[in-house]
């Protein structure tokens, strides 16, 4: 359930600094234990915002992420 | 015998500020004729000097996660707090400076919820949930420096899939128009948010209303056509953006068959920007 785990990490992104300081200075090494795909794991790496929303990320979460918002 | 004193729906992000930043000029100056209308329909609010204050929104996922969505939720409690977060985008950093803690019209939350159940609606309750710019920014505008009534906070789940019929979100206002006409209280009915914006909740159409969809539905609701209008398909919804018009579908229920009388429409481009009210009188 793919369309679960992406939202899980965009709404710990949004709502937890901590984890977001971590994702923003190594994305792979944060992200390690979540249950993506390859192709979500990649868009997340190279924070595709639009790649994110057509694999099922919530578009208010891609555009609430402090420093990762924006459209 | 209770009885609905006011009502009326409106869009939510009334900052100036961010639709200078995000559409420009027109953008700013179109918020602002907005707000200044809003501001004059407070007075008609508060003139009305309603016991409690219904406010039908949605959530943006601030509140609810992924952990559980309800399809519609009511606030109960003795108080609600606004929503305070770190690191807030622009429309929810609007809301610092506004009261923390605004009170909760207990008695008339928890009629709406528990005749609910009684009746078939299977209503979520939270104790806890704060309140967002899609409730505190029409609030805030409506009653500038005078009093907020208690207030009771209505969910709508409006963005995350399967979202409630438009149908339902109707008979979830016909049940509030129950509990309000059996009560002792003058009610105040607001729903806000829309009108069309962020088309199939895709990134890259952020940008983009649909003008067409948005001036078909304010005719609807002139003529108070709710029949077609609870006829909506969760597909056009979501092709318009206009997926919050689940929570004016809510109020429609609730004064249904009052006819609305158009206060503002503006065509931004972004989001098409509306306040209505209802001739509830």
């Amino acid at each position: 359930m793919s369309r679960y785990e992406t939202n899980v990490v965009l709404y710990r992104l949004k709502k937890d600094p901590a984890f977001r300081d971590r994702f923003r200075a190594d994305p792979r090494g944060a992200l390690a234990d979540a249950d993506l795909t390859d192709e979500e794991r990649d868009a997340f790496a190279r924070w595709d915002a639009r790649k994110l929303n057509e694999l099922g990320g919530s578009l208010h979460l891609l555009i609430s992420i402090p420093g990762l918002g924006g459209h | 015998m209770g009885r609905i004193v006011y009502a009326a729906a409106m869009s939510h992000v009334l900052y100036p500020d961010y639709y200078g930043q995000n559409v420009g000029p027109h953008g700013r100056q179109m918020v602002e004729a907005l707000i200044a209308v809003v501001r004059e329909m407070g007075q008609m609010l508060a003139a009305a000097a309603p016991d409690a204050l219904v406010v039908i929104a949605d959530d943006h996922l601030n509140v609810f996660s992924f952990d559980a969505i309800p399809a519609f939720c009511v606030r109960v409690g003795r108080s609600v707090n606004r929503m305070v977060q770190d690191d807030a985008i622009e429309f929810d950093r609007a809301l610092e400076g506004l009261p923390e803690r605004y009170p909760v019209h207990e008695d008339l939350a928890n009629a709406i919820l528990e005749t609910g159940m009684q009746s078939g609606f299977d209503f979520a309750a939270s104790w806890s949930a704060p309140l967002d710019h899609a409730f505190l920014s029409p609030v805030s505008t409506l009653y500038g420096h005078r009093p907020v009534p208690p207030l009771v906070p209505f969910w709508v789940n409006c963005f995350v899939t399967p979202q409630p019929t438009a149908r339902r979100c109707y008979a979830v206002g016909r049940h509030f128009a129950r509990v309000i006409a059996e009560g002792p209280w003058n009610v105040a009915v607001i729903a806000t948010g829309g009108l069309s914006h962020f088309p199939e909740l895709s990134l890259a159409r952020v940008g983009q209303s649909d003008p067409v969809f948005d001036r078909r539905i304010v005719k609807l609701m002139e003529a108070a056509d709710h029949e077609s209008l609870a006829a909506l398909t969760a597909k056009e919804l979501h092709e318009s953006g206009s997926h919050e018009l689940l929570n004016w579908l809510v109020l429609l229920g609730a004064v249904s068959p009052a006819r609305a009388r158009v206060r503002f429409f503006g065509e931004m481009g972004r989001v098409d920007l509306a306040a209505l009210e209802w001739n509830v009188a």
